[in-house]
């Protein structure tokens, strides 16, 4: 059933989104800005079973450096170019857009294209992930999936392989040339494609999340936890945050528990798994958010800093990701060498 | 249980690997150990035993919170694993937290092998000792301190020569003196324990000394350690003991050698000697700079090699180039200055010398003499006899407690000095013999007459008699005696026998 998403539901449809973020996938400011200055509210949010299956689908996304994309500003249509590409490679229009990052800021990008294209509630993470080629389409090696992406001043590039690490790596490196941050999109597929090989409803989660959160920020922590679906990981204060020898993108922050525990929060650009007491507590793909303890802010993994009293809330992650190994062993602790973390111990 | 491996004992051995505690509790007792490769090897039910891992721990904090949690889930009390040292504030909280003693050892097998000498092999470790022992024996020792560095280092213990009054020598470690009052001096053998503190002792036979023992100590050495330490104090013991021997036998040759060579310059009365002076150079003696001497004699029998020994020693604490040696019945010394030091300076050093003296009576009858402050080699000569007549004349002084300064006698004591010498008032007393009889009359008229520059008249005044009473009585003297009482090197000789038979 096609819903209806109002302009004064945006902020908790961005809250929803940070909380999926896993403390990484970026502020959503900048988008709410936008957005909320736009006129295309309200905005009509369709199920994947109301579309037909054979409609071709795309997903944009932001890359790169979230940080960058609060200091440079992207145009006010920073995907014409990439979507212009792609169709033209494709050689028909696409209708359909759906989100390829459910987290983070990524989550409100499909909203501004709205305007032009049909709006799907599906995306291809459920949550913030750091690649490319963790998107469930390449996952499951659906085929034919390509990708555009900025190259900087007004390049584009388009991206077709049947290796997904390629399609990572490339990009990656294109979006380095581009400045830091960009944008990508890809196309390629269909709505059907979808039902199966994606995440559906994210964005009613993110909103119900969001208007969670909203209701409850400042009950009791596990009123809190309850009122979100969740529980909570810990309390505490930040002790000691150092970086891993081997990866400097990851740290072990430690946290003093209120109760003497010694909790430990392992990071990366989202946070990746959190031990109480030497014992593993949640890792990824769960998802797990932490917050100011006082101001109840959700903060991403480079806000932790030293002294910061915080709470470590764990959401459960989307199913899709652990219905077979495969899917489960690109996100887990160890996709990005960091070992021992992967599985929760009972 | 007696069988229990204690972290003290542990971190007493001295081939422990570089056992150290990283965090947990400071002091265990576990019934085994368990010695694996890694922590996935450990049996599940650890048990209350240590687990000893040879392989490096993982580098990432939380897996070294995990490979902590899991060890004590795994029932262990203690973990000791190479490059703990190096785990963050957050494992070693967590450690404590779980009561898991964390351990760093550098070398997982060496303390494998001191868990195993603790808990089974109580001969290999008594062995290792007393090889150990051996070893150091074999190596040269300057004196008994350095044999007794030797063997600390060797053994890995601190080794200590006690008596009952206090440490005599100590090396390699501070015997704490609670430990020190615990050891019983009696036995052959004692072992001695006072709160963490223990030590092994074993009695020195020695014929110069009584009531020595040699003791090894340590904190927190558990008994088999310390009945193995005290079989290797056994062994030491023969060793220590022929040292103080010898040791004893070079002081008591060396004293005789500088007392020679102090001799031989004595009897040069300050005459220039190139074969002294090289003698007394090999010694470290200058006769160049200024010299304050002194004399301690023994006011009856004293050992005055002993009484060197606690001489030379308290000497140390005198800020002064300071020199002494065996002479005679007593010791002879000397400080030297090289500038000319300020009368301030010097009733400094003799206020020193005078608590020297002091000390020296607690052990010793004795009295001392100090000389005046002379330059250069006739100098020391004149010092040095001028502190000898000054101890002489000690001998007899209480009041002054039996010391004496040469500066504060008189030209008369001084001569006194001189003739109330042993040979020196038999001969008086042998020549003046014919004079004692009839009361002495003609003694005291005689000294008299001699004290009035042999006035008839005022020998008559002072000793209230009549002129020629006076006249007759020298006159029967001169003939008894025999001697010409115009000669003046007669009526002097007479004067100080007088003088010396009289006082």
């Amino acid at each position: 059933m096609a819903r209806t998403l109002e302009r004064a539901q945006l902020p908790a449809l961005a809250r929803g989104y940070s909380l999926l973020g896993s403390g990484g996938g970026g502020a959503t400011t900048m988008l709410e800005l936008a957005l909320a200055g736009a006129d295309d509210w309200p905005i009509t949010l369709y199920d994947l079973d109301e579309l037909d299956p054979m409609l071709p689908c795309l997903g944009a996304a932001f890359v790169g450096s979230t940080m960058l994309l609060g200091e440079r500003l992207p145009g006010d249509t920073p995907f014409a170019p990439l979507i212009a590409a792609a169709e033209r490679w494709l050689g028909h229009r696409v209708p359909v857009v759906c989100s390829l990052e459910g987290g983070g800021l990524n989550g409100l990008t499909p909203l501004t294209l709205a305007h032009e294209r049909i709006l799907v509630d599906a995306d291809l993470t459920g949550r913030a992930v750091p690649g490319l080629d963790q998107m469930s389409l390449l996952v499951d090696q659906v085929p034919g999936v390509i990708a555009t992406c900025d190259t900087g001043a007004g390049g584009v590039m388009l991206v077709q392989t049947g290796r997904p690490v390629d399609l990572e790596r490339v990009i990656r490196s294109a979006i380095i040339q581009a400045g830091g941050a960009g944008g990508t999109v890809f196309a390629g597929f269909t709505v059907g494609d979808l039902t199966e090989h994606a995440m559906h409803g994210g964005t009613v989660r993110a909103l119900q999340l969001g208007l969670a959160f909203d209701a409850a920020a400042s009950a009791p922590l596990t009123e809190l936890a309850a009122a979100l679906g969740g529980r909570v990981l810990g309390h505490g204060r930040v002790t000691a945050i150092a970086p891993d020898a081997g990866d400097p993108h990851v740290n072990s922050i430690e946290i003093g528990g209120a109760g003497g525990e010694v909790h430990r929060l392992i990071t990366r650009s989202e946070t990746l798994a959190f031990m109480t007491d030497g014992r593993l507590a949640a890792a990824a793909p769960t998802i797990i958010v932490v917050l100011d303890a006082i101001s109840r802010d959700i903060l991403e993994a480079t806000e932790l800093t030293m002294a910061r009293t915080i709470s470590v809330l764990e959401l459960p992650a989307p199913e899709w990701w652990s219905a077979s190994n495969d899917r489960l062993r690109r996100v887990v602790p160890s996709a990005y060498g960091i070992a021992e973390l992967d599985g929760v111990e009972t | 249980m007696s069988e229990q491996l204690r972290l003290s004992a542990l971190l007493a051995h001295p081939a422990n690997g570089g056992l150290r505690v990283v965090a947990g509790p400071g002091d265990a007792a576990w019934s085994d150990v368990v010695i694996e490769t890694a922590e996935a090897e450990l049996p599940a039910a650890g048990g209350d035993r240590l687990a000893i891992l040879t392989a490096p721990p993982p580098g990432t904090p939380w897996q070294q919170d995990a490979l902590v949690r899991r060890t004590r889930d795994r029932g262990f009390r203690a973990l000791a694993v190479p490059n703990a040292d190096g785990f963050g504030a957050g494992t070693r909280t967590l450690a404590g937290r779980l009561h898991l003693a964390l351990l760093h050892v550098d070398k997982p097998m060496v303390l494998a092998k001191a868990c195993w000498q603790l808990l089974e092999a109580r001969d290999a470790l008594t062995l290792s000792y007393v090889r150990k022992v051996a070893q150091s024996i074999e190596y040269h020792a300057d004196g008994l301190a350095d044999l007794l560095r030797h063997l600390s280092s060797s053994v890995g213990h601190g080794i200590a020569l006690v008596d009952t009054e206090g440490v005599l020598l100590e090396s390699g470690g501070h015997l704490d003196a609670a430990v020190h009052s615990a050891i019983d001096f009696a036995p052959w053998v004692d072992v001695a324990r006072a709160g963490t503190g223990t030590a092994a002792s074993v009695r020195v036979d020695s014929p110069s000394r009584a009531g020595l023992r040699i003791a090894f100590f340590g904190d927190g050495l558990s008994d088999p350690q310390l009945s193995a330490l005290a079989v290797a104090a056994e062994v030491a013991m023969p060793a220590v003991a022929a040292r103080i021997l010898i040791d004893e036998v070079a002081e008591v040759s060396d004293a005789s050698v500088s007392s020679a060579v102090l001799r031989d310059f004595v009897d040069l009365r300050g005459a220039a000697d190139p074969e002294v002076e090289r003698r007394m150079l090999e010694r470290g003696w200058r006769t160049t700079g200024y010299h304050l001497a002194f004399r301690v004699i023994g006011r009856s029998r004293v050992d005055t090699f002993q009484l060197l020994r606690f001489v030379t020693h308290e000497l140390g604490a005198i800020a002064a180039d300071s020199h002494a040696t065996t002479s005679g019945r007593g010791v002879s010394g000397w400080l030297t200055f090289t500038e000319p030091p300020t009368a301030q300076q010097v009733e400094l050093h003799v206020t020193s010398l005078r608590e020297l003296h002091i000390a020296a009576r607690r052990d010793f009858n004795v009295a001392t003499g100090v000389g005046s402050i002379e330059a250069g080699a006739l100098g020391l000569t004149t010092s040095l006899s001028e502190a000898s007549d000054a101890a002489r004349i000690a001998v007899d002084r209480s009041t002054t407690g039996w010391f004496v300064r040469v500066d504060g006698l008189g030209l008369e004591q001084l001569l006194l000095a001189w003739t109330g010498n042993d040979t020196f008032v038999p001969a008086a007393k042998s020549l003046l013999a014919p004079l004692q009889s009839g009361g002495g009359e003609l003694l005291t008229t005689l000294s008299a007459y001699l004290d009035h520059e042999s006035g008839i008249a005022a020998t008559a005044a002072a000793l209230g008699l009549h002129r020629n009473t006076v006249a007759t009585r020298v006159q029967r003297a001169q003939e008894l005696l025999g001697v010409d009482m115009a000669d003046p090197e007669v009526r002097l000789a007479l004067h100080l026998a007088c003088r010396a038979v009289r006082s």
